[in-house]
């Protein structure tokens, strides 16, 4: 028998784990962030998502943010900003 | 920066075939087989190191993931290293896992970049490096795992598995494995490494991410302005023209000619970025300013950089995009933004007039370099 070592981190400690946000139950009113991931096409993809959201469950306000750096985290400015103005925030990839 | 250590996780298998087969089963290899990481070779990797088992050698910020010295020895001796080789292994994550190299994007993207490790130094003697002829190609065990050891990492510890995280169009072969040594000898400049500020006689990787190399071929002619003219062509392709950045690998026999022209790195770099150019009209004409281009102030100022009178007035729009206008003609756009965009670096067999361009990951502004000494 052999014993070999696991080269994942699976057992490695886990990202500290967040208290998931409470999920609101309609979206009529409600101000939607759309946070984008900085390519070029992700705010595109998000505008349309947002239409869709007003159309069918009449959306408030939109808040619109773009991560600077696809690459990058976004930012805890960006962070703030979405949490303090949105009850949801959509977020995309659009290449 | 330091994590706790967990017990080892570990799996039991039967002789060194079952192991084999074990890691393909687990979704372990990146296609070829691997080593069975026995915590016997597992320790004697982490004793070529001067890293404790819990010190985090890279930590990826956008998904939150630390890389433990323990844990790249684990994909270390998966991938063939010899112990010997870890310092470099654990300087190239530090140099991968750095904060301007942005790791995520050159990781996953559709682009499908490789990570090229460029060694200089005492180490490429110790290790027996390959900075000569083949230097990219299969024969030396040291070039060969230390970049597999990246990938490996990349697919075990940041899940960049085809297809998952890693989503790339379609890859290239220099994603299994990317790394070579800089023939100092046969360059006509200071080291690499030196340039980038490392004190000589230290050894020390570069790091990059790189998309597939083409061949640049001339055997007809020893004067620097026209053999430069064929590199410069070459970066300014319009299948990969870009404001990202470019490394070339200068075969001996180029780099001769250049040094017995008395030719600078700082001037064959300027040359360089003053030849690479597109009009904007040519690049329009291609379809490669996208609508979207014109929305993103940093590429606006890319293709306007060395305009004649600077940008328009008023501003183009997405419209503009593929609408070529006669003041397009007279528009350059060069490859990168400066001449020190362009990485120079030497390597190949002495005979041969075969050198090599790598472009940069991404059609932006890519990563940048990234120079870390190896710890001795």
């Amino acid at each position: 028998m052999t014993r070999i070592l696991d080269p994942t981190l699976s057992d490695a400690a886990a990202p500290a784990a967040l208290p998931r946000a409470p999920r609101p139950r309609a979206l009529r009113g409600l101000t939607v962030g759309l946070l984008a991931n900085g390519k070029s096409n992700g705010m595109a993809l998000l505008d349309g998502i947002a239409e869709r959201l007003r159309e069918r469950h009449g959306i408030g306000e939109v808040v619109r943010a773009a991560k600077t750096n696809a690459s990058a985290p976004v930012s805890e400015e960006e962070v703030e900003r979405l949490a303090k103005r949105c009850a949801v925030v959509v977020t995309a990839i659009g290449d | 920066m330091s994590a706790p250590v967990a017990p080892r996780a570990s799996i039991e298998v039967g002789d060194a075939w079952d192991a084999i087969e074990a890691c393909y089963a687990r979704g372990w290899t990146d296609g070829l087989p691997v080593v069975p990481p026995t915590e016997a070779l597992v320790d004697r990797m982490l004793a070529g190191g001067p890293w404790s088992p819990g010190d985090v050698l890279l930590h990826e910020p956008v998904r939150d993931r630390a890389v433990t010295a323990e844990k790249a020895a684990i994909n270390a001796v998966m991938a063939g290293c010899r112990p010997e080789y870890f310092p470099v292994v654990g300087a190239a994550l530090q140099a991968i896992g750095d904060p301007t190299f942005m790791l995520h994007g050159p990781a996953t993207s559709t682009g499908g970049s490789a990570l090229m490790v460029i060694v200089n130094g005492p180490a490429v003697g110790w290790l027996e490096l390959n900075g000569g002829a083949n230097l990219f190609g299969p024969g030396a065990r040291a070039n060969a795992t230390i970049g597999r050891t990246l990938r490996l990492v990349l697919l075990n510890c940041l899940d960049c598995r085809p297809g998952v995280l890693d989503r790339s169009t379609q890859g290239w072969p220099g994603k299994y494995s990317l790394c070579f040594a800089e023939d100092e000898a046969a360059s006509p400049w200071e080291p690499l490494s030196v340039s980038r500020g490392v004190p000589a006689g230290r050894s020390a990787v570069t790091v990059y991410a790189a998309e597939s190399g083409h061949n640049v071929l001339s055997h007809g002619t020893g004067d620097p302005e026209r053999l430069l003219t064929c590199f410069a062509d070459a970066l300014a392709g319009l299948g990969s023209l870009s404001p990202g950045r470019s490394v070339i690998v200068f075969a001996p026999e180029h780099a001769q000619h250049l040094r017995r022209a008395g030719w600078t790195r700082q001037r064959v770099q300027a040359w360089l970025y003053a030849h690479a150019w597109r009009s904007l009209a040519d690049l329009k004409r291609a379809g490669k300013i996208e609508p979207a281009v014109y929305t993103n102030p940093e590429l606006v100022a890319w293709i306007y950089r060395d305009a004649p009178g600077g940008r328009p007035e008023p501003p183009p729009g997405p419209e503009d995009a593929d609408r070529v206008t006669p003041g397009d003609e007279t528009v350059r756009v060069h490859r990168g933004l400066g001449p020190d965009d362009i990485l120079l670096t030497v390597g190949g067999g002495a005979a041969g007039g075969h050198s090599a361009f790598f472009p940069s990951w991404s059609r932006g502004r890519s990563v940048p370099f990234v120079t870390k000494e190896v710890p001795a």
